[in-house]
């Protein structure tokens, strides 16, 4: 079994696809950075004199109009049913201030782990493509057949397979993470703000980088299975999005309930170390109206990792029993 | 050491089509394949030759029957036996994008073969200098040899080969019959399964002969030529129609083939000419026509769907 995922790994690294694979999320990893650089970098002159000159503008009125403005305001809020928002909070009319028209500096400890959920998502989806292909391919080629007359025991083959695309794409995984981690907090650091970037922070963003290196690897396990069992790459694929806009994107959107059943919402928890989804609460008001509330729920971690980690076992299970009883014609 | 090299009893393999109909594509065969030599596995398209190869070597399962190689009962043992089973089914197929010495590294590695015996089984099969080539780029007699490459990385007791001169030159298929046939000769057992019959006649020992999934004939080529029905004697004479008069009255089959006459049902050529220089016509030339194993093959296959 070693013997085998050691000479699987030789044949993914060796394998076209799984270089233009790697190098397009490399790509796009720069871009990724190039889109922090643009965010952090600050004003150029001319829009620095734009923003300047709206800030004067709406001072101006609000020197002007500030206090005819708050009286409209708050003869509008008592006129109001209840119930209603607090008073300061709707005609709150403060003087504004030149930072309201420049541009929010950027802080490390707050961009980065949105930036790394992102890199987790390129990565995961990149691995499954690379997984799928990488045992897809031997069926579409016929080759899986000419493999097992040189070793006929499946289930070592399917696991080799498997393990291989896991293990082989771990470190793209390390390595990605580890160039957005870095390459972001060397722009943040010269454009934007990385004073609040604790050891705690650092150990926050280790922990959500470790576990989507687990998941890249998961997803090329799964990509692997996916290509086994549909033999296909393109086929693989293909179903993988139907799920995703079918039943994560329509179904979810219509029934609000199974959100902590989606593969989305259990994948953020994971990675993020708790995540939240929002429900509608509908209720029919004493006098008749129908109200709707957003009501903010959170998914835990513990739910997004066995939820995660039975998905990945039931499915790696039944294509090796697929594999297992397959004819190869 | 055991005398046969595969023998199946009662092998049963039955599909379904995309329209759920059951189609029988092996039903009972009984197949011995002795050791060493090469053992001609024929039959029609369709006949059921590829299935039983692969159910040999454990790709498809067989919903009845026993199967052994070289005594060992297959699938349950095909592990234990397979270092001494090089096969190619169908067409070759190896991975595409790689070369061929490549892909012949990963198929040594995979079965711990050191990386050395790559470069001399490539030197065996004529393929040394393009094995740095991809494999899409060869053509389809290179294609061949890297399979039989394949195949010798294990120096196998008994090779498989399925269709091996499908799609191949003059040349190629030259090539391919001095292979198996060099490889039988060196008391390896080569099964060659193929509806080209000449190509097999030259080569084989033994035979088999198979038509829907059931075994037809089986022995040596001269056992398997010599139980055919088909003795016909080539005559010349110059009264055709009283020549068929004759021979007809005596129970043999007469025909017509243009200046000549075949004659079957004779038990001896003697008989012939003893029979029509009774009744003064002189037979001016006669030869009996051997019979062939195409003969034998198209007699025992007839509506067997023969393509």
């Amino acid at each position: 079994m070693i013997r085998l995922t050691g000479v699987e790994l030789r044949r993914l690294t060796a394998r076209r696809l799984t270089v233009i694979g790697v190098l397009a999320v490399l790509g796009i990893t720069a871009f990724l950075l190039f889109a922090i650089w643009q965010d952090a970098r600050p004003l150029s002159a001319d829009e620095q004199r734009v923003a300047q000159t709206q800030y004067e503008q709406v001072h101006k009125d609000w020197v002007e109009h500030g206090d005819e403005n708050k009286q409209m305001c708050e003869a509008d809020w008592r006129n109001m049913p209840d119930p209603k928002p607090a008073l300061e909070e709707m005609c709150a009319f403060r003087e504004p201030t030149i930072d309201d028209f420049g541009k929010p500096r950027t802080v490390f400890a707050e961009v980065m782990p949105e930036l790394l959920l992102g890199s987790s998502y390129l990565l995961v989806f990149a691995a499954f493509l690379i997984g799928a292909s990488f045992f897809g391919a031997e069926f579409s080629t016929g080759s899986i057949g000419n493999w097992l007359t040189f070793e006929p025991r499946r289930l070592r083959v399917y696991g080799s397979k498997v393990l291989a695309a896991a293990i082989g794409l771990a470190p793209v995984g390390v390595v990605v993470l580890a160039i957005s981690l870095l390459g972001t907090y060397l722009i943040v650091d010269q454009l934007g703000d990385t004073a609040t970037t604790t050891g705690k922070v650092w150990g926050d963003l280790t922990a959500i980088g470790g576990r989507a290196v687990l998941l890249t690897a998961l997803g090329a396990a799964l990509g692997s299975v996916a290509g086994s069992l549909l033999r296909h790459t393109a086929a693989a694929i293909g179903v993988v999005m139907a799920y995703l806009v079918l039943i994560e994107g329509v179904f979810a959107s219509f029934l609000n309930k199974a959100q902590p059943w989606l593969v989305k919402t259990n994948f953020d928890a994971f990675v993020r170390h708790d995540t939240t989804y929002y429900l509608n609460q509908c209720s029919s008001s004493p006098d008749g109206g129908y109200m709707c509330n957003s009501i903010e729920k959170t998914l835990t971690f513990e739910h997004g990792a066995w939820y995660l980690g039975i998905l990945a076992v039931v499915v790696i299970a039944i294509g090796a029993a697929v594999f297992q009883r397959r004819d190869i014609t | 050491m055991p005398e046969l090299a595969i023998s199946t009893r009662g092998l049963r393999k039955t599909y379904r089509t995309r329209l759920g109909r059951k189609v029988v594509a092996v039903q009972g065969l009984d197949l011995d394949v002795p050791v060493g030599g090469v053992h001609g596995f024929l039959g029609p398209n369709g006949s059921g030759k590829t299935t039983s190869i692969r159910m040999l070597l454990g790709l498809i399962r067989a919903d009845a029957g026993t199967m052994t190689v070289f005594d060992r009962p297959v699938p349950a043992q095909l592990p234990e036996v397979v270092g001494r089973v090089g096969a190619i089914v169908e067409s070759p197929k190896f991975f595409p994008a790689f070369s061929g010495r490549k892909n012949l590294e990963l198929l040594a590695e995979a079965i711990g073969v050191p990386r050395k015996q790559v470069g001399e089984v490539l030197e065996q099969t004529s393929l040394g200098e393009r094995g740095k080539d991809r494999y899409k780029a060869y053509s389809l007699g290179m294609k061949q040899r890297l399979a039989i490459a394949a195949t010798l990385l294990k120096q196998p007791d008994l090779l498989i080969f399925d269709e091996p001169t499908n799609g191949l030159d003059p040349a190629g298929i030259r090539e391919i019959r001095e292979t198996m046939r060099g490889l039988g000769d060196q008391g390896r057992t080569v099964l060659v399964s193929s509806h080209i019959l000449a190509e097999v006649e030259q080569v084989a020992d033994t035979v088999s002969i198979i038509g829907h999934g059931r075994l037809l004939a089986s022995g040596t080529v001269a056992q398997v030529i010599g139980g055919s029905t088909a003795a016909t004697v080539k005559v010349a004479v110059d009264n055709h129609e009283a020549a068929i008069r004759i021979l007809t009255a005596a129970g043999m089959t007469v025909r017509a083939d243009g200046n000549y006459l075949l004659v079957d049902g004779a038990e001896h050529p003697a008989d012939v000419t003893r029979r029509l220089a009774h009744q003064e016509l002189y037979v001016s030339e006669l030869a009996p026509v051997r019979a062939d194993l195409e003969s034998v093959f198209l007699e025992l296959t007839a509506g067997e769907g023969l393509k």
